[in-house]
Order: C-alpha cells, then sequence, then structure tokens
C-alpha cells in the first residue's frame, strides 16, 4: 500500500520521525510495519511510535550510514509516497493487564519506538521507561513522557542523572517482580539485561523482548 | 552417558519416506531428499566435545529399514534418546516413544519441534516422553540439561534450566517457563561432519546443482522476519539470534577445503541481509573461495536484497536463491504477513535473474480463503516468472496448518479444518474448507509443476545455454534430467486420493531376526 509522507523530523544526525498518512490502517501498539521506496523492491522493519488513535502513523528511524532504506526514506520529499505493509508481530500489551500490573520498559536508541506507541496507546498505564542511549541530544521527545516515569542512562556523555549503559544502571535498583518487562532495542542490550532480571527472580513468563537489527 | 539423536524410518501405505523438507517441513515421498538436521547436529557436536557418548542415529540417511533402525537403537541402548517431530509424524512419535520406553525403561525420552514445543502437555499426555524441549535452540538446552540430569538424581523436579516441561510422575510435569536465547549463537560449534556422516546428505538433494554437496551451519535462527502466518519460524515464544559472518566463512572454507563441498546451501528461515550479506560476500571473494568450484545457496524474502548486494553475491559464486512466493495477490499476502506486495517479487526477480542467480520459488495453493481468481493470478504469475527466465525452478506444495503456527490457530478457531488426524497434515491433500473444489487446487499444482515441460520454458533454458556460463549447462544437462524425476514424484504425492495412514510395525524385540 501507498502512503504519503507528511513529515520529517529530524532529531538528530542519525535518527528522524518519519510521518505517513494512516489511511484505514488499523495496528496494536508495539507492532511493527515495512517501509519502502515506491517501486524499489526493498524494505525494512520498522515498529510503530505514534498511538492507536493518532491520525497519522509515525515511525521513529534511525539512519544507518551503510543502509539502503533508511537514507533513502529520509530524503523522500513531502506528499510522495512510499510502501508500507503490515502491521505485524506479537510484541504488544495485554489490555487486561493493564490494570493490573505495573510495565518496565527497557530500551537503547531508538528502541523506544514501541514504547512511545504503548504510552500514547494507553494514557493509563502503570509504566517506567529505563532507556539506554549514548548522547544527550537522544533523547527522543522526552516532553510526551511523565518526567518521573523516565530514567535516562547516558553512556558517552556526562550529565547529571546516571553516566553509564543500562545495563550497569539496572542492577542496582530494586525491581517489583510482578511487573512485566519488555525489551526492545539491540540484541546484546537484551540479552544483558534478561539475564540481570533473572537473577533479580523475574520470572521468563514475564518478559517480552523485541530485537533491532 | 550416550546419547541418541534418532530419526526413524517412518513408512506410509503407499511405501513412501516421510523426509524432513525445506524448513523442516515434513513430506512423504518415495524417493526421498535427505536434509542434515542443522540444529541438532549442532547440539550432538556439543555434547560430543563435553565429553558425552553421542550416537548420531537417523536411519532414513542411512538407508535403514525400520526395523533394523529399530533393533540397532535397542542394542545401542542409549540412556538419552532426542527426537525431531512435526504434526504429521507426532502419532507415529508418540507411539514410537511407548515401545522404546517399554524396551528401554531406563532412558530418556527427549521431544524437541515446533508442534511438540508448543503443545508440550499434549505429548506428555499421549506417550511417555519424558523432557519435552519448549525451545528451538535445542543445542542451547541440552548442553545444560544433559549434565544436569548426569548429575542430579532429582532432575525431574529440581531442574531450574529454562524451555523444558518435565514429566516428574505419570500425571505431574513441571514446566521451568520460557526460553530465551541469551548466549550468542557463535558459541555452539559448527557441525561436525564426521560425527553426522555428512555424505549420506551430500548426493541425494534436488537443491544441489553439483555434489557433493551440504548445509551450512544456519546463519541465523529461526528468521529475522518471523511474521509469515503459516510459518513454524514466527511467535513469540521464538527469538532471532544470528551466526557472526567471520565464524560462518570459516565453516565454508573448512566445508570446501576439507571437505570438498562442490554446493553449500544455508537453510536459515531467512539468509542475511545489508552489511552482513555483503560482508560475507567479499568475505568469500577475500578467501578466493569464490573460484574453488562450490556453489553457494540460501533462503531470502522479497524485499531483502538491493542491487549492489546481489551483485556481489553473484561475484562470490552465489548461485541458488531460495524466495517464498506463496500468492501473487495483495489479499492473500496480506492475510499471510508477508511483508512485501505484488509487483516486489518481479522487481526482485530481475535483479536476481540479471546477475546471473537462479531464483527458486516456493509457492503455495489451497489457503481457506483462496478464490479461484487468486488462484489463478499465482498460476498466471508464476507461468510468466518462469517464461521469461525470472525464476529457474520453483516447488509447489498445498498451505497445511502445522505446528500451531498462526495460520493453524486460525484455521481451529474458525473451524475451517476439516480433521483433526495428525495423519492427514502431511501436505498430501487440502485439509481446510475452500471456497472452490480441492480438485481445482490439485489441477493448480499440476499445471505449474508443467511448467518444467512447456515448450516455453525448454526455450528459455535453452536461451540461457548461448550466455555460455556453466552453471546454465550444469542446469539443463544435469538438473534438468534430475528434475523430470522430482516433478513426477511431487504430482503424485499432491494429487492421489486415496487417503495415507502410517502403517510402520513396531515388532517386539524378540521376535525380530535380521
Amino acid at each position: 500500500m501507498l502512503h504519503k509522507v507528511l513529515e520529517i523530523r529530524n532529531l538528530t544526525a542519525t535518527a528522524y520521525a518519519l510521518r505517513i498518512e494512516r489511511k484505514k490502517v488499523s495496528f496494536k501498539a508495539g507492532q511493527c510495519f515495512n517501509l519502502g521506496l515506491k517501486n524499489s523492491g526493498v524494505n525494512r522493519e520498522y515498529s510503530i511510535y505514534s498511538g492507536e488513535n493518532d491520525s497519522c502513523l509515525e515511525f521513529l528511524v534511525k539512519e544507518i550510514k551503510e543502509g539502503i532504506v533508511s537514507p533513502s526514506l529520509r530524503q523522500v520529499t513531502l506528499g510522495e509516497e512510499i510502501n508500507l505493509h503490515g502491521p505485524y508481530g506479537s510484541f504488544v500489551i495485554d489490555p487486561v493487564k493493564i490494570k493490573q500490573v505495573k510495565f518496565y520498559f527497557i530500551c537503547t536508541g531508538t528502541g523506544i519506538a514501541p514504547f512511545h506507541s504503548f504510552i500514547r496507546s494507553h494514557p493509563n498505564l502503570d509504566y517506567q521507561i529505563i532507556n539506554g542511549i549514548r548522547f544527550l541530544n537522544e533523547r527522543y521527545d522526552y516532553d510526551e513522557y511523565h518526567p518521573l516515569k523516565i530514567t535516562t542512562c547516558i553512556s558517552r556523555e556526562k550529565w547529571a542523572g546516571f553516566h553509564g549503559r543500562l545495563t550497569n544502571y539496572l542492577p542496582e535498583i530494586p525491581i517489583d517482580t510482578k511487573s512485566i518487562f519488555y525489551i526492545c532495542g539491540n540484541q546484546k542490550m537484551i540479552q544483558e539485561a534478561y539475564v540481570i532480571l533473572r537473577k533479580k527472580k523475574v520470572s521468563g513468563n514475564h518478559i517480552f523482548t523485541e530485537a533491532f537489527f | 552417558m550416550k546419547i541418541a539423536f534418532s530419526y526413524p524410518p517412518i513408512i506410509n501405505s503407499d511405501g513412501q519416506k516421510a523426509m524432513v523438507s525445506q524448513n523442516r517441513n515434513v513430506q512423504f515421498f518415495m524417493k526421498p531428499t535427505y536434509l542434515l538436521p542443522i540444529i541438532q547436529g549442532q547440539a550432538a557436536t556439543w555434547l560430543r566435545d563435553m565429553g558425552y557418548n553421542v550416537f548420531w542415529d537417523d536411519g532414513n540417511s542411512q538407508l535403514k529399514t525400520f526395523d533394523c533402525w529399530y533393533l540397532d537403537l535397542i542394542e545401542a541402548s542409549p540412556d538419552v534418546i532426542v527426537f525431531e517431530s512435526t504434526t504429521p509424524v507426532m502419532k507415529f512419535y508418540w507411539n514410537i516413544v511407548n515401545k522404546i520406553k517399554s524396551d528401554l525403561p531406563h532412558c530418556t525420552v527427549i521431544m524437541t519441534g515446533y508442534h511438540s514445543m508448543r503443545k508440550p502437555q499434549e505429548t506428555l499426555r499421549s506417550s511417555s516422553t519424558d523432557v519435552v524441549l519448549r525451545s528451538n535452540h535445542i543445542d542451547f538446552v541440552l548442553q545444560k540439561l544433559i549434565p544436569y540430569i548426569d548429575e542430579n538424581s532429582q532432575w525431574r523436579e529440581n531442574c531450574p534450566i529454562e524451555g523444558l516441561v518435565i514429566r516428574v510422575d505419570e500425571n505431574n510435569f513441571h514446566d521451568t517457563g520460557n526460553f530465551k536465547q541469551i548466549e550468542t549463537l557463535d558459541l555452539s560449534p559448527d557441525v561436525d561432519r564426521d560425527l553426522v556422516q555428512w555424505k549420506n546428505y551430500a548426493y541425494e538433494n534436488g537443491n544441489f546443482l553439483q555434489t557433493p554437496g551440504t548445509y551450512a551451519t544456519s546463519v541465523v535462527r529461526d528468521c529475522m522476519f518471523g511474521k509469515c502466518s503459516f510459518c513454524r519460524y514466527n511467535g513469540p515464544d521464538l527469538t532471532f539470534s544470528m551466526r557472526s559472518v567471520q565464524k560462518s566463512l570459516d565453516e565454508y572454507q573448512k566445508l570446501i577445503e576439507d571437505y570438498g563441498a562442490r554446493e553449500i546451501f544455508d537453510d536459515s528461515g531467512v539468509w542475511y541481509r545489508g552489511a552482513e550479506a555483503r560482508e560475507f560476500a567479499q568475505g568469500i571473494i577475500d578467501r578466493g573461495l569464490n573460484k574453488k568450484d562450490c556453489y553457494f545457496g540460501f533462503n531470502t524474502r522479497f524485499g531483502y536484497l538491493e542491487e549492489d548486494t546481489i551483485a556481489l553475491l553473484a561475484k562470490a559464486n552465489f548461485r541458488f536463491v531460495l524466495v517464498g512466493l506463496e500468492a501473487a495477490d495483495e489479499e492473500t499476502l496480506h492475510r499471510l504477513n508477508k511483508g512485501y506486495g505484488p509487483k516486489d517479487s518481479e522487481q526482485n526477480l530481475k535483479l536476481y535473474t540479471k546477475y546471473g542467480l537462479f531464483p527458486h520459488l516456493t509457492i503455495m495453493v489451497g489457503y481457506f480463503w483462496q478464490t479461484r481468481e487468486q488462484l489463478n493470478t499465482t498460476i498466471d504469475t508464476v507461468k510468466r516468472f518462469m517464461f521469461e527466465g525470472l525464476a529457474r525452478t520453483l516447488q509447489v506444495t498445498i498451505c497445511t496448518p502445522i505446528d500451531f503456527t498462526p495460520y493453524h490457530q486460525e484455521c481451529i478457531d474458525q473451524k475451517m479444518l476439516l480433521t483433526n488426524d495428525y495423519d492427514d497434515f502431511d501436505m498430501s491433500k487440502l485439509i481446510v474448507k475452500t471456497p472452490i473444489p480441492h480438485n481445482d487446487y490439485y489441477d493448480a499444482i499440476r499445471n505449474i509443476y508443467g511448467i518444467a515441460f512447456h515448450p516455453k520454458f525448454i526455450f528459455k533454458q535453452i536461451q540461457f545455454l548461448f550466455q555460455f556460463k556453466k552453471r546454465d549447462w550444469q542446469f539443463l544437462f544435469t538438473y534438468g534430467i534430475r528434475a523430470i524425476r522430482r516433478v513426477r514424484q511431487h504430482i503424485f504425492n499432491l494429487t492421489k486420493q486415496q487417503s495415507n495412514k502410517v502403517t510402520t510395525s513396531i515388532t517386539p524385540r524378540s521376535n525380530q531376526q535380521r
């Protein structure tokens, strides 16, 4: 399906938010779509960034220097159509659980995308984000999160908050093992975070992961 | 401890053998194809490296009769037997497990495979199986589980290893929870080719243009897309894992230089793409492996490879690209979660063939919603691709709901299944309700396979000869003859009307004569 590009928000040198027309697409927060240039025959998977009830579809995209799709999408002109397929995936929230438990969202870089969609879709969600980034300017759309509900771990730049990787932060904090944990981002972080949570006696049945590659 | 990785010969009433085919689907064939079970091979190698006595027991590739296989297994008297099963052979495996436990009561039987992984309690209730693995990472689980069993007499009650459902006693099972692949895939060893008797798998495989061929240790487990609804590599219980390019290249080098492999296929659900694919291709070139008269092949998806990568792969002597063309209409592709549109397939195929790759289409028919118009679109599209030389080979199967994939679950939920007998799930006939008669789908299959004998297709292959590339000549004269036999077998298989039940007899040991 072809969708017009409405806006491209340049967030950093390597990340941008791509907004396209929604048409009649329905999805669950946390799912992903395949995006590609029209007639290119090539596409890649991106997690939905916007909420289930938003009027458009938005994606948070990391531009891969040697990539094919992410640099090209960034160069698309407004009004130009791109290819969209989906939604896919089961990295979603069980709506029954929303009123029952607290959710921990652990992510690196653009791995925050599905959690942004969760929060926009479920305003009453009891959540805590633990976001691992390299630099201060990678705090994408932070005005949309409650300031007490997002903890940022910055690995390559000193600041007033936690300096280091989130996998150094996570072992030090108390965790309610009845919570549900979603981890999204690079595979190595997911593996390390999973081990930390299991050591803290979090059940494997309470941990859901989505690796970006 | 002695551990057996066992594959019993399973024969149906037509005298056909159950064979694991691409993506671990099981079909019955008179003239089988022997596919090396890669993850089981890795598990076997790992346990052997840990000091265990491993018995590689593939009765199919070792050309044993069932009785001979069974006798040999009983005589070997392993402490642990590891089976791999899937929906169409579940009942057989339940029966054989019960028989084995009767003849070898001390033996611990472990069931792997996607069906039992998703319904472990069913297998434990239906048979005397001791452990069901809830993970596809059999190697990583077994390398923890076997030592635990070896060292703990109370292992059934106390085992902390994730991803298992363990029989504590007849009615009580211990579920250790979800398994998450948290260790790097590089930790699992390359398959030891001598241990698995690799040459038993090196010749009878329709994917090989040159032999001996072999399957590489898969670089991706199982599929980085993992969303197609009919595919077993789909589900929240699965995690995508990738092997490092350098480790894979090292194995390819060894397979070519030490084992003399002339064709290597990677049966990962989907192979590398982007930077990894280019790094791999460049690595093949830098090591000179592209000039060692060995072809390479892999599975991919439409939309995954772009021109620069394809060009580099071609330069690296890649040949065989197996790609799913499960339908040619937008609605079906959308319902299957394929992630691409009808136009993408042609664009991709043009690029593959532009650089001399041999696309092999894997086609399916018989979805419970598939109309005559949709079916005809598939047939017409496939014909056009084959006649225009945009694909070189194909296989077409009936889409069978198996292993509790999303499609299988959808068929259950919407009451589309015509049978609940797992023996019927062998891809030999349609088992779902359809909007048009089943015979129409069988006719479509005959029609599609008939392309191999169509003058336009044959003429196109002759045209290719004038490019004066060795692989085109090989294709026509070597593969062509082999293909005729296989096409006839597929047509017989998929269009026979009589029902087939597995009839392999299990004779009590005392009555056996060899």
